[in-house]
């Protein structure tokens, strides 16, 4: 009588703190989710179900909280358990959690294994709305892979082989996913495979394609009143049009998103919509515009503590300047971008910040000296040696480590 | 001056640095489970079974 007093104590307080744990997730607390479910764990529970859930909870937790090794623990704890005990739903349930969480750690083999998993037990229940959610799992699965390959610097469409064959798998789940969501008519789901499938196809180079998706994914986002899944789409639809030379329908979708994420009052959204502006008024020539969005863009780096955003931003301004002629004004910018670039470690922007400065005080050069006609000349030609090296270096990839060879020596005849 | 003209060009960066690498993907999916629900289906178990019992 004693013991079961104390047992059935014991499943009461594990259940209490499980559900004080559910709660809190519920609310976005998953710190404090955790610390309850652990504590649940601890007063421990016979009812294998409870525990089932529990584990599966705080993996969920961990996965918010970006903590992919102990969400990986956990949910393989709720895997082995399922299986344990028999319970396919669970066992369902547990490989498409596990199968997300390998993905986000890039054990890209081992999370089609657990999608796999997934799908076949929906299947076998005829849980349709299981199936779907595994088929969009595996088109997260193979697009994180095929990203992953992609080597960067290259353009979407230019991907290596293995790269593209990934993201083709990936189309294909998707518009599997999308077939199914489409006959249960579930329009949040629809609209998440339109955006993904978006994204595959700009990396498979289909833009016209992209557009489709991704003005799809807009039309659902109003429909629901998502303005964080408007912003998406529309800052997705900005990219897509760049690489269809329609610079200025693109600079419109990002004008949209500044908006939305001005809304939202998302800073760091502002400063990647005012950067990709930014990039787009230059591709338009339009340097005065451009410059406008990066010292906006530069500024919230700055507020945000993010060096290397305002690397990038200093490195487009000394662009834009040099374009614009104002080599003095360049000057600044390509020093700060040296300066950062330094000390973040950033090796091919460090390069490339040389390359910047070096070219700027031959230009300077040449503009204070030209009283001097001999000393013109010896620039001139030296001048043309270094460009000869620049453009080339500039042609290829910027991590070219070839040309670390030659900056040291370049950089001390300019100093 | 052609120098300097050459740097101005080569200066403005080719469109490949220019695009955006910011892609936004959709959120995942995770699947959930839950006390609570497990709760009240047990719940709802034990009302089913009262039922019955008392029909019986």
């Amino acid at each position: 009588d004693q013991s079961f007093h104390v047992r059935y104590r014991m499943e009461a307080s594990c259940l209490e703190l499980a559900l004080e744990g559910e709660r809190l997730c519920k609310v976005g607390d998953y710190r404090a989710g955790v610390s309850f479910f652990e504590a649940a764990i601890q007063v421990g529970t016979e009812d294998l179900q409870v525990l089932s859930a529990i584990y599966s909870q705080l993996g969920n937790a961990y996965f918010h909280l970006h903590d992919y090794t102990k969400a990986l623990e956990y949910h393989h704890h709720d895997l082995t358990l399922t299986r344990t005990i028999g319970d396919r739903l669970g066992e369902a349930k547990a490989s498409g959690n596990l199968g997300n969480t390998l993905k986000v750690l890039g054990r890209f083999d081992e999370a089609v294994v657990c999608c796999q998993r997934h799908l076949d037990i929906a299947r076998d229940l005829h849980d349709k709305v299981g199936e779907a959610r595994a088929l969009y799992n595996f088109g997260n699965v193979y697009h994180a892979k095929g990203k992953s390959i992609c080597y960067s610097g290259a353009d979407p469409g230019d991907f290596p082989e293995e790269a593209m064959v990934a993201l083709r798998k990936a189309a294909e789940y998707y518009e599997a996913n999308l077939f199914i969501v489409k006959e249960i008519e579930d329009r949040a789901a629809q609209g998440r495979t339109y955006g993904n499938l978006g994204n595959t196809h700009y990396l498979l180079g289909n833009f016209r394609n992209a557009v489709i998706f991704h003005e799809q994914r807009l039309l659902i986002a109003k429909e629901f009143g998502d303005k964080a899944a408007e912003r998406r789409a529309y800052c997705n639809l900005g990219n897509a049009f760049i690489f269809l030379g329609e610079f200025e329908v693109a600079a419109e979708h990002y004008k949209k998103t500044l908006q939305l994420a001005r809304q939202l009052k998302d800073r760091a959204v502002e400063a990647q919509a005012c950067y990709s502006l930014g990039n787009t008024y230059t591709l338009l020539q339009d340097y005065e515009r451009a410059i406008d969005y990066h010292l906006k863009h530069l500024i919230i780096a700055q507020d945000l503590n993010d060096r290397i955003g305002e690397g990038r931003a200093c490195w487009s301004l000394g662009n834009a300047y040099t374009a614009l002629g104002n080599h003095d004004q360049a000057m600044h910018f390509a020093e700060k971008h040296l300066e950062i670039s330094k000390e973040t470690g950033d090796r091919s922007g460090e390069l490339t910040a040389r390359m910047n400065v070096s070219d700027l005080q031959m230009v300077l050069g040449l503009t204070y000296s030209t009283n001097s006609s001999l000393l013109s000349e010896n620039k001139e030609a030296d001048y043309n040696h270094d460009e000869t090296r620049s453009r080339t270096g500039r042609r290829h990839s910027m991590e070219n480590l070839e040309l670390m060879k030659l900056t040291p020596d370049k950089l001390n005849v300019h100093k | 001056l052609s120098g300097r003209q050459e740097a101005e060009s080569t200066a403005v960066p080719s469109k490949q640095m220019l695009h955006s690498e910011n892609m936004e993907m959709e959120p995942e999916t995770m699947e959930t489970k839950s006390v609570t629900d497990y709760f009240s289906k047990m719940h709802m178990g034990t009302v089913m079974t009262s039922c019955n019992t008392k029909q019986k």
